[in-house]
């Protein structure tokens, strides 16, 4: 691909029509359980809730999967009017750039950004919370066939597949590939797998990591993505939905801090040194400590003797990728972190991103960055983690 | 070598400190005391239930292999338990004075709280904060011991003057209280008395890492006890961003701006990143608009403190603030820099002038702790 910008986003979200689901699955077969979307009374804990940006239900329209009352419909404040800025209600309200890839690449050239990596939004990827295997893999099919084709309108778009958790091995196996077959750049975890099946991390789902390394396509942890849940601090329930949302949000500057040590502890770094890993909507910072924290104890605990031959500062180095878009005292440690292990991000069109403004924020984060490492932050790292050939067209303005 | 306060350390409970002080004929076998399996291993047990997963000590820095903990209490070093020995430990590495945690209570004084009974609740922390206060307080001027509390807010503040009246220092205290007790969130005002006792006595508020597993990713079942043990230890303290975030926007410290946090055993680094995205989400979300008088950062530098053992410093000192950085040697612990500790501040403090390693290494738990 032709770079035009010379930005790429490594997180940014897709939105999905309302018949995106409805259109590949079986109507005989699923009937109303098939994601779609429904008008519905808000929500019991959102009925007095304010109007907020941050994409509750407070009635209106939303998605329903699986027979569940509905939940959010959108998550696109960046595409809404300003002041103040809130989620739609309903489905003629959601701005088209959202999710038709076709009129979306008008917002990205608003945007000045070349290509997207696409995590989810509503009805989100995760369908196996219903315990029914036959149809969590019919939605991930739909899911992943629905991102796959926005591929097709064009190659700026790189979307991440979701797995069917609830299948035999071979069965997720062979939807990984086919999804890779489809277009997929990588694969969006869960924070957790589907309860009574092991921890992510346990030799069990080794044959991902394998799949993953011969495919040379990355794994993606999201920071706000339930990798929260079950260990975080419950929230207060005090707070108004702007102070949960802040008191929540920055508390993900650590969910690489929890991951990576798993991951490298647990060995599946060393028996696939292949494999890459991102976190997105995490921060860079967190590495920091990772680095650290695992070097110390690895060398106080004198590790290498267990089989972990690595050193984990090598690991990170070599296998551990993250996304900055706010973050002056992280760029200031880059090379610190490691100046080929970070990508920018935008997030669009979440309340995070600064839409159509990425530019301006980019160039007061790397306000003297030489030319060579904003290069390499803002696309360099990218093309080399997602396996894209491309030619700028014009050198990025410093 | 450079002198050090180390504001992190943990003495090791001997076998009679509760059996010697509590009622037998009041408690019978509730009182926390050492019991032996078949193996010879021993664990501490208190109200039924077993401590320290299973530990009789945990005084790995102090074991001739720091990755072997003491099966029995005759393997336990007397370093870790007998005062005297200590202060020759502390010699050995430059700590001329050494904060005091407990081990058996709790590394964040957790062990008690999720005893039903109020009564066996407060006498085994009372037992406790007298025992510290007299052997080891009444050892050597050079520990500052800190007192553990009953979880509930009430009993706690009574406890905190008591102890305090005694010779304590400090006040340490689980950050989850809401998982030990049916108690409130630790947000909510009924824990305003706890608060508010800290501030008017002016002793700090110490919130230790590792009070709730809960805090932690879960970890893969099976692994290898070393590498289950390096892997707590690196994510336990980062588990306390959910703590420092909570005091920070639940505005317990806006309310009480004299109250001192303290957050014990947190390392460093993490927290750069967790306050430069509280301040930017502050902003990004219009907080100002609700009410905020101070923005997360700077309540921060107004009122927290963390602390490390190995971290480098300099990269972080200039934003955390230099005034914020408490040092430890986190004695006896398996993480503890223990015997190599002046090696690793000499890595730590590159970069850093004296006078930001002096702070870190001294002043400011001297003046924290009123040394």
């Amino acid at each position: 691909m032709e770079l035009k910008y010379g930005l790429i986003s490594a997180d940014s979200h897709a939105g999905f029509d309302r018949d995106d689901f409805t259109s590949r699955m079986s109507a005989a077969k699923w009937g109303d359980k098939i994601p779609h979307v429904a008008a519905a009374p808000p929500r019991e804990r959102d009925a007095d809730a304010a109007p907020s940006p941050f994409g509750g239900h407070e009635g209106g329209d939303g998605w329903t999967v699986y027979g569940q009352p509905p939940g959010a419909l959108a998550n696109c404040p960046a595409l809404m009017p300003k002041n103040p800025v809130v989620s739609p209600k309903r489905w003629e309200e959601v701005p088209r750039g959202y999710y038709d890839p076709a009129e979306r690449l008008k917002r990205l050239d608003e945007d000045g950004v070349d290509a997207e990596v696409l995590f989810p939004n509503p009805p989100g990827n995760t369908f196996f919370s219903f315990k029914d295997a036959d149809f969590e893999l019919d939605a991930v099919r739909a899911y992943n066939d629905a991102l796959g084709d926005w591929t097709k309108v064009s190659d700026r778009y790189w979307p991440l597949m979701t797995l069917p958790w609830l299948q035999e091995m071979p069965g997720m196996v062979a939807e990984l590939e086919r999804a890779v077959a489809a277009g997929h750049k990588g694969i969006n975890m869960p924070g957790h797998t589907p309860s009574g099946l092991p921890p992510i991390f346990n030799p069990h789902w080794d044959p991902i990591w394998d799949a993953c390394q011969q495919l040379d396509i990355p794994v993606h942890f999201h920071g706000s993505a339930g990798i929260h849940a079950g260990m975080k601090l419950k929230q207060w329930d005090g707070y108004s939905r702007r102070q949960g949302h802040s008191a929540f949000t920055s508390t993900s500057a650590v969910t690489p801090a929890q991951i990576v040590p798993n991951m490298i502890f647990a060995g599946v770094t060393d028996r696939f040194p292949q494999l890459k890993v991102v976190f997105a909507e995490a921060g860079i910072g967190g590495l920091n400590y990772v680095i650290s924290a695992c070097d110390y104890e690895w060398e106080k605990r004198r590790l290498w003797e267990e089989g972990l031959i690595t050193r984990p500062s090598e690991t990170v180095r070599r296998q551990m990728f993250v996304n900055f878009w706010f973050e002056d005292e992280g760029i200031k440690l880059r090379h610190d972190i490691g100046i080929d292990n970070i990508m920018w991000e935008s997030d669009f069109p979440h309340i995070t991103a600064y839409y159509p403004d990425s530019w301006k924020a980019v160039d007061r984060v790397l306000e003297g960055v030489s030319e060579s490492d904003r290069t390499k932050l803002l696309y360099e790292n990218a093309l080399r983690v997602y396996g894209v050939n491309a030619t700028i067209k014009t050198p990025v303005p410093a | 070598m450079y002198e050090v306060i180390s504001a992190d350390d943990h003495v090791q409970e001997p076998p009679d400190l509760w059996t010697s002080r509590l009622s037998k004929t009041k408690f019978g076998d509730r009182i926390p005391h050492l019991e032996r399996d078949t193996d010879g291993a021993e664990h501490w047990v208190v109200d039924g239930r077993v401590l320290l997963d299973g530990h009789v000590a945990l005084t790995g820095a102090l074991m001739p292999d720091v990755t072997q903990e003491p099966r029995q209490w005759s393997e336990v070093p007397p370093a870790a338990y007998v005062p005297a020995d200590r202060l020759k430990a502390m010699d050995e590495v430059g700590v001329r004075y050494s904060v005091l945690f407990p081990t058996v209570a709790g590394p964040a004084g957790e062990a008690f709280g999720s005893i039903a009974d109020p009564e066996l609740e407060l006498a085994c922390v009372q037992a406790y904060n007298d025992w510290l206060i007299e052997e080891w307080a009444g050892a050597s001027d050079r520990f500052v011991p800190q007192c553990i509390v009953p979880v509930t807010p009430a009993a706690a503040a009574d406890e905190i003057r008591r102890a305090v009246a005694k010779g304590h220092r400090g006040v340490v205290y689980p950050a989850v209280p809401m998982e030990l007790k049916a108690l409130p969130h630790i947000a909510e005002p009924e824990f305003d008395p706890l608060w508010a006792t800290c501030q008017e006595l002016d002793v700090p508020l110490c919130l230790h890492a590792g009070a709730s597993r809960s805090l932690q990713y879960s970890f893969p079942e099976g692994l290898p006890p070393r590498r289950a043990e390096a892997l707590d230890a690196v994510t336990k303290p980062v588990s306390m961003v959910y703590v420092l975030n909570t005091f920070l926007f639940a505005r317990i410290l806006t309310r009480y701006p004299k109250l001192k946090l303290v957050l014990a055993e947190s390392g460093l680094s993490w927290a750069m990143l967790d306050l430069e995205w509280s301040d930017h989400q502050f902003e990004h979300d219009e907080l100002p608009s609700e009410g905020y008088e101070f923005t997360p950062l700077q309540l921060f530098h107004r009122q927290c403190y963390l602390n490390t053992w190995y971290d480098p410093v300099a990269p972080f000192a200039h934003y955390l603030g230099a005034d914020r950085i408490l040092w430890s040697t986190n004695l006896p612990r398996a993480t503890s820099t223990w015997p190599k500790t002046q090696e690793i501040i000499e890595r730590s403090f590159q970069g850093a002038s004296d006078e930001v390693r002096k702070q870190v290494l001294w002043d400011n738990a001297a003046s924290l702790y009123k040394v």
